[in-house]
């Protein structure tokens, strides 16, 4: 691989001129009038997200969803990392959730959404209940993962010295599966938006998924564009910000591999 | 840490902490399935007793589901619910390995377009499910298109990732011996990079049929998601638990089938240990 | 076969620490049943310095995971200080080969070091000192707060002796301690061990295949060989206190010595 090395500054004139050229490409499928005329051009999509930037009702939706995804996201980590650190460290439990385990992380649980619906109703609740059952499985199968995979050397380590059970679940277990963990949750975490979008799309239970799609209804197509961005954005930011955290946390697990 | 004290202590790690007298495939079996026969025996027990208009029991979802896939109900919609969702991925593999391959390989490229692509990955695909049928219409081309959308971006930025982590011993020897270009890219690169490859097609795989099901409950009149919600719709409530059900297990035997096919496609590199 | 070992009127005065008695071990039963060790017998005396050489595969890592109490051997028992032991015991302190893999890269040094005293109950306070002082005993005074991953391998590896030191056990079992470092570390750590010996009195079996490595650290060298492996012969030395990296291994006895081993080892 060469490193060529480019500067910060030239890097950022090179990616704005690439969104620009991504948006000029745009604006030319509109202006030739080869796809549908709903599709809302560059100015009218840059005009409503200037709208939806002042618009209580933009961020009061936006918010519903945030809380709606957050909770769903730290119910998941929590029962995710507690039951994958117990199933990976416990040989037995290990072989015998493989199957479940598997099964419910390829389950598309938005497709359960009718089901659920019917129990739990329309509502915040029933939306970071799903959101809690979808980001269970990518913490849960990392966690379990890096549980299992414990170095021979540190469990003869372990062994040798006679360290008591809660002090190496604390001192060796944890931190050893702590970066398949970080990965866990950090995956669940655009997993939870995703989620809790969809299930606003869905259930129209309150939120930004649901103001796309009344957006949508309302022929406001530039709306509906606007919104739709500014979830793509927030998703993206929360991304880079945990990955930032991710490896700020883990600076061991950097060097060590280098 | 020098590397090459890292590769002599490497052989040792192979070395499982060793148990005297491992199972026999018998009890093995035992072992990984007694837990689902649990699961699946105390649903029924307790679903029999369930006055829960909302919860039927286990006995009725799978009565129905029997008879809807023996009238050939339920068939009709899931042949049209993977087709889609194979179309929808052939083409976001096709296009996601072909980008992938190119832009792992051109580095300042990926460099400048690698905030476009994070940024798409990050829209949510369930969303832009009504926005497309709404623009392009209720056929089966907008909803394949839609899965195509979903699954590219991790197909892509898997492959980017496969390219990149092409051991640079193996590039070397690639232009020490001056193997052109084609030869360097089919013979070198893309099997260097094929297991993140299929890491990423395999991660595509549960998005998309997720966003297979949900586009169908969208104005749809066919497929698995349209009986769902059809039958939630017409309150016929164990019909609607059957097909939620059956699309959880479909997408568990595609998952699994795709794992096998994964192991034998690369045995090469999970023989070798290269991961 | 029967203990050679308590040739040595020298040795027999002093008092015996550690005494390994028909151990034998084997994977899997019936046909399938893979001796790896049979009948083997082992005295160790306090302060002694021993050393087992065996060619690679003969089962010698085998032989020190049921000593240290990580695998149970299928007959025999081992003896520490008068009481039998099964599993690891706080009398055993271990020094793994993989010292890249055996320290956990989450601790700092100190933290590495101190970790089987908190499994203790110690007080942190205490813990921290005698760890800094374990470090100082391997030359590392001062370096406690970095990670092993900023170490080389040869510090990495005395980072783990000083774990083991400070763990104060009665017996330090080393395994091919030195395997996966370079020539000029390797004599280095091999002069360290001999210091430590000498300053702490630590009892000390290693487990090596280099011959002269064997010798040139023991006070005996005990030679496993054959399938299954038993003990084969046993050297005692005789170079005394003071080593060192040429002149020991100039001296005749050590020719003679390493002559013998390999002759030995041939032989099968």
């Amino acid at each position: 691989m060469k490193e060529t090395t480019t500067s910060p500054r030239l890097l950022l004139a090179q990616r704005v001129a690439a969104i620009l050229i991504l948006l000029g490409i745009w604006w030319l499928v509109i202006a030739s009038g080869a796809v549908p005329s709903m599709l809302p051009g560059v100015s009218q999509i840059l005009a409503a997200i200037g709208k939806a930037f002042v618009s209580a009702a933009f961020w009061g939706a936006l918010g519903k969803t945030l809380l709606a995804a957050l909770s769903g996201w730290a119910i998941a980590a929590v029962v995710g990392v507690v039951a994958g650190l117990v199933i990976g460290s416990i040989n037995f439990l290990d072989r015998s959730t493989s199957i479940l385990v598997d099964f419910g992380r390829s389950f598309p649980v938005l497709a359960l959404m009718p089901v659920v619906i019917m129990l739990l109703g329309s509502n915040a609740r029933m939306e970071i209940v799903v959101v809690a059952l979808s980001c269970l499985w990518p913490v849960l199968v990392q966690t379990v993962y890096g549980a299992r995979r414990q170095e021979a050397a540190v469990s003869d380590t372990v062994a040798v010295f006679r360290i008591p059970p809660l002090l190496r679940f604390r001192r060796v277990l944890l931190p050893s599966a702590l970066p398949f963990i970080a990965t866990g949750v950090r995956i669940s975490a655009s997993v939870a938006l995703l989620i809790a979008v969809g299930v606003e799309v869905i259930s129209q239970a309150p939120g930004i998924g649901r103001q796309i799609t009344l957006m949508q209804q309302e022929q406001r197509w530039d709306m509906a564009f606007a919104y739709l961005f500014f979830t793509g954005m927030v998703g993206w930011a929360m991304a880079a910000v945990l990955q930032r955290f991710e490896n700020r946390l883990l600076i061991w697990k950097r060097q060590e591999n280098d | 840490m020098t590397s090459a004290t890292l590769t002599a202590a490497q052989p040792r790690a192979a070395r499982k902490v060793r148990r005297a007298g491992g199972p026999n495939t018998g009890t093995r079996i035992l072992q990984s399935t007694w837990l689902v026969f649990v699961v699946l025996a105390a649903w029924w027990v307790f679903s029999a007793r369930s006055t829960n208009f909302f919860i039927p029991s286990l006995e009725q979802i799978l009565t129905v589901l029997v008879r809807d896939l023996g009238n050939g109900v339920i068939m009709a919609g899931a042949l049209y619910s993977l087709a889609n969702l194979f179309v929808g991925l052939l083409v976001a593999a096709a296009l996601g390995i072909g980008f992938g391959l190119l832009l792992g390989e051109v580095g300042w490229l990926c460099r400048i377009v690698d905030p476009i692509i994070h940024f798409f990955r990050s829209v949510p695909q369930a969303a832009l499910v009504p926005m497309i049928i709404g623009v392009f219409g209720l056929g089966q081309g907008p909803k394949m298109g839609t899965i195509a959308f979903a699954c590219l971006w991790p197909i892509l930025l898997n492959t980017i990732d496969g390219v990149l982590g092409v051991e640079p011993t193996i590039r070397k020897f690639s232009k020490v011996y001056r193997i052109p270009r084609g030869l360097h890219f089919r013979k070198v690169v893309l099997p260097a990079a094929l297991p993140q490859i299929v890491a990423g097609v395999r991660v595509a795989l549960p998005i998309g049929i997720t966003v297979m099901v949900v586009s169908e409950m969208f104005a749809s009149t066919e497929g698995l998601g349209f009986y769902i919600l059809n039958s939630s719709a017409t309150f016929q409530v164990p019909e609607t638990w059957a097909g939620a059900l059956l699309v959880g297990v479909v997408g568990y035997i595609i998952s699994m089938l795709f794992i096998l096919a994964e192991r034998r496609m690369l045995r090469w590199y999970y023989a070798s240990g290269s991961q | 076969m029967t203990a050679p070992v308590q040739a040595d009127s020298q040795l027999a005065q002093s008092t015996l620490l550690m005494k390994v008695r028909g151990m034998t071990m084997s994977y899997g039963s019936g046909t399938a049943e893979n001796k790896i060790l049979e009948n083997l017998d082992l005295d160790v005396n306090t302060g002694e310095f021993i050393s087992i050489v065996g060619p690679s595969g003969v089962g010698k890592t085998t032989l020190l995971r049921c000593l240290s109490g990580l695998l149970h051997p299928k007959a025999g028992t081992i003896e520490v200080g008068g009481a039998i032991i099964d599993g690891p015991h706080p009398d055993l302190a271990v020094v793994f080969q993989d010292y890249s893999r055996s320290l956990m890269p989450w601790m700092t040094t100190r933290e590495n070091v101190a970790f089987p005293l908190q499994g203790k109950g110690m007080n942190k306070a205490d813990r921290i000192r005698v760890a800094e002082e374990n470090l100082a005993a391997v030359g590392l005074a001062g370096q406690g707060g970095k990670y092993p991953w900023e170490m080389s391998g040869g510090m990495q590896q005395r980072v783990a002796i000083a774990r083991a030191l400070a763990y104060n056990a009665k017996v330090l079992l080393m395994d091919e301690p030195f395997a996966s470092v370079d020539a000029q570390t390797r004599f280095d750590l091999e002069d360290l061990v001999i210091k430590l010996k000498q300053e702490f009195g630590v009892t000390i079996l290693l487990v090596t295949h280099d011959i002269d490595e064997a010798l040139y650290l023991a006070d005996k060298v005990v030679v496993i060989a054959e399938k299954p492996a038993t003990v084969v012969d046993v050297i005692v030395t005789g170079f005394g206190e003071e080593r060192d990296q040429v002149d020991t291994k100039a001296d005749p006895r050590f020719g003679e010595a390493r002559a013998r081993i390999l002759h030995r080892l041939r032989k099968n």
